[in-house]
């Protein structure tokens, strides 16, 4: 039978028997490459990655510091910050959009045309606007995921019914007290969803900007030891951003579940 | 007998585009009443009932409501807190309990978003006192175990009751129900319905004390049955009537062509169908058969007939 439910223990072996397989198909070719040529470090053995660990989270002594706490403090900065005033930024704007019809018209069909603007490939602009720095990439994340995020919020404030509106208005309610008190409050799970949504994009923006323009971080770093084909250093660095891309959902996952019990498990 | 008119439409005309939809309609409705409105589908009951809640305004015309007694008729202007209302559906708030939902209206109308935000206002306080006060008129209308149940959690029956429960603890001057039970099954419409009757039952019992009656509703529905057994006065609104001996060349729109007391049933009373079947079919045929079209005023008989001492229950 299709779509028959499978027990929880079968199928967390499963995944875990899929993870596994996976492993054992890399040492496999890793182990064939290096009977051809010993020396292979595009498909390093797990001794090779161990080394390539090593040389991550020991202190470096070219500039006396631990790569890992390095990049990731310079990668974990940008994408918070540009998280940050990214959601900031889309909820009131947003908000703006679904509960006023001149706001409605004036940013709906700027926003449907930024959202089709790649932000890395308007890299240039934010460049010449804010400079270099940390800013620029807080700027690129921020601009980057804005347009699509309000667009989310903006849409689901036009999902609530016109009911339950003028349902509160015959409660006394003040527009603000809408806005805030039911507006605000309805949206607010559907806001949790659209940013998990956005995380995949706002991390393939910032890896993909400090590959070309950053002397720290993630990209940077893995950018610089693909060059002299260090295999061993890239690959724990993909899985330390899988873990990291993995740990932030899972996270906002949870506090949804906390947080907005009605909406969880209504779904 | 004084009798009190807490709502009055004068004149309400309104339009869709071209087509005319409602036709001066007249309405004054009595303090304490349970005033049912039935109509064919599509005819503007819910026009009028918008343009009574003060959210679609009538094109022409006028909705004047007396909250206290002796007090001044005021223009309604938009949708607020002297008209409650209950939708079919979403009347509820998904993201708050039965017991918060109840205890909305009393948070929206007597404090504001500082007051809630900052801190040592007293706000803790009052919100307690916000929700023993909904609690317990969860408890006198049998919901005292859905308290903290969130509205997916409820059937549809529960629902509909908690969302009359938000209504009446604001203390609606006059509280307005839009097919409230359409969507329920027969029992648990049986049911509400009895709900209704308990509180017209209250009223009673009050006005027989020399008090003023507390629950003066509204209620829209398409059921004939339902409309002449919860209400104590059933009003039509209907598009068939001889608008053309009226002088007119198109349709004007429907108007009320229906105006009389109903039976007043006790909670615990049966429906006696027989009883009602004269008058189901009087207004089956004066506001649902096109063929059947009389004077506006033939059936517009309720002032005369409370007159007459025929009124019931709060109209005696």
């Amino acid at each position: 039978m299709l779509r028959k439910p499978l027990s929880k223990k079968i199928s967390l072996l499963l995944g875990l028997g899929a993870i596994v397989g996976l492993m054992g198909l890399y040492t496999l070719i890793s182990y064939w490459q290096h009977q051809i040529n010993p020396a292979d470090s595009t498909i390093p053995t797990w001794t090779q990655l161990g080394d390539g660990v090593r040389k991550i989270i020991e202190i470096n002594p070219r500039d006396n510091q631990r790569w890992i706490i390095l990049d990731s403090h310079a990668t974990a900065m940008r994408l918070g910050m540009g998280l940050v005033f990214g959601i900031l930024g889309a909820v009131v704007l947003g908000l703006l959009m679904g509960c006023f019809d001149v706001w409605e018209a004036l940013l709906v069909p700027p926003m449907s045309l930024l959202a089709k603007v790649p932000p890395t490939a308007a890299l240039a602009v934010f460049f010449v606007m804010v400079g270099t720095g940390d800013n620029m990439f807080v700027t690129m994340i921020a601009f980057g995921i804005l347009p699509s995020l309000s667009q989310s919020v903006y849409l689901s404030v036009r999902e609530i019914p016109e009911e339950m509106l003028f349902k509160a208005y015959t409660l006394g309610a003040t527009r603000t007290e809408l806005i805030w008190d039911i507006i605000f409050q309805m949206i607010l799970p559907k806001i949790l969803d659209a940013v998990r949504l956005q995380i995949g994009p706002a991390m393939v923006y910032l890896i993909a900007a400090e590959m070309v323009v950053g002397d720290v971080g993630f990209g940077y770093r893995i950018r610089l030891q693909s060059r002299l084909m260090n295999m061993n250093v890239v690959y724990p660095y993909l899985a330390l951003l899988a873990g990291f891309g993995f740990a932030m959902d899972y996270s906002l996952r949870k506090l949804q579940q906390a947080g907005f019990v009605w909406y969880v498990r209504k779904n | 007998m004084n009798r009190e008119i807490v709502l009055e439409c004068r004149h309400i005309s309104h339009w869709f585009g071209r087509k005319k939809v409602l036709h001066d309609v007249d309405l004054k409705i009595i303090r304490g009443e349970i005033v049912a409105l039935v109509g064919p589908s599509g005819c503007g009951k819910s026009t009028l009932l918008r343009a009574i809640v003060g959210t679609h305004p009538p094109c022409q015309g006028e909705v004047l409501i007396r909250s206290g007694a002796g007090a001044e008729a005021k223009l309604v202007g938009g949708p607020g807190r002297d008209r409650g209302i209950v939708y079919q559906q979403y009347s509820l708030f998904p993201f708050l309990t039965a017991r918060e939902n109840v205890a909305l209206g009393p948070m929206l109308d007597q404090t504001d978003i500082p007051f809630r935000l900052l801190p040592f206002t007293g706000w803790r306080k009052i919100r307690k006192q916000h929700l023993q006060e909904a609690d317990e008129l969860l408890e006198t209308l049998k919901l005292g175990e859905a308290v903290n149940l969130y509205p997916h959690e409820m059937s549809g029956g529960m629902r509909q009751r908690v969302a009359i429960a938000q209504a009446l603890i604001m203390r609606p001057t006059i509280l307005l129900l839009d097919e409230p039970f359409g969507a329920l099954d027969e029992a648990t419409r049986e049911e509400l319905q009895t709900m209704l009757l308990t509180l017209y039952a209250e009223n009673c019992t009050r006005k027989a004390q020399g008090q003023t009656p507390a629950h003066t509703i509204l209620i829209v529905t398409h059921e004939l049955n339902e409309a002449l057994y919860v209400g104590d006065r059933v009003l039509a609104l209907s598009q068939y009537w001889n608008w053309k001996a009226a002088g007119f060349q198109e349709h004007p729109g429907a108007t009320i062509i229906y105006d009389r007391v109903a039976p007043v049933f006790l909670p615990d009373q049966e429906m006696e169908y027989e009883v009602l079947r004269a008058q189901r079919k009087t207004i089956r045929a004066t506001a649902f058969e096109e063929q059947f079209s009389q004077s506006r005023n033939a059936q517009i008989r309720f002032w005369e007939e409370i007159e007459a001492g025929k009124g019931m229950g709060v109209l005696q």
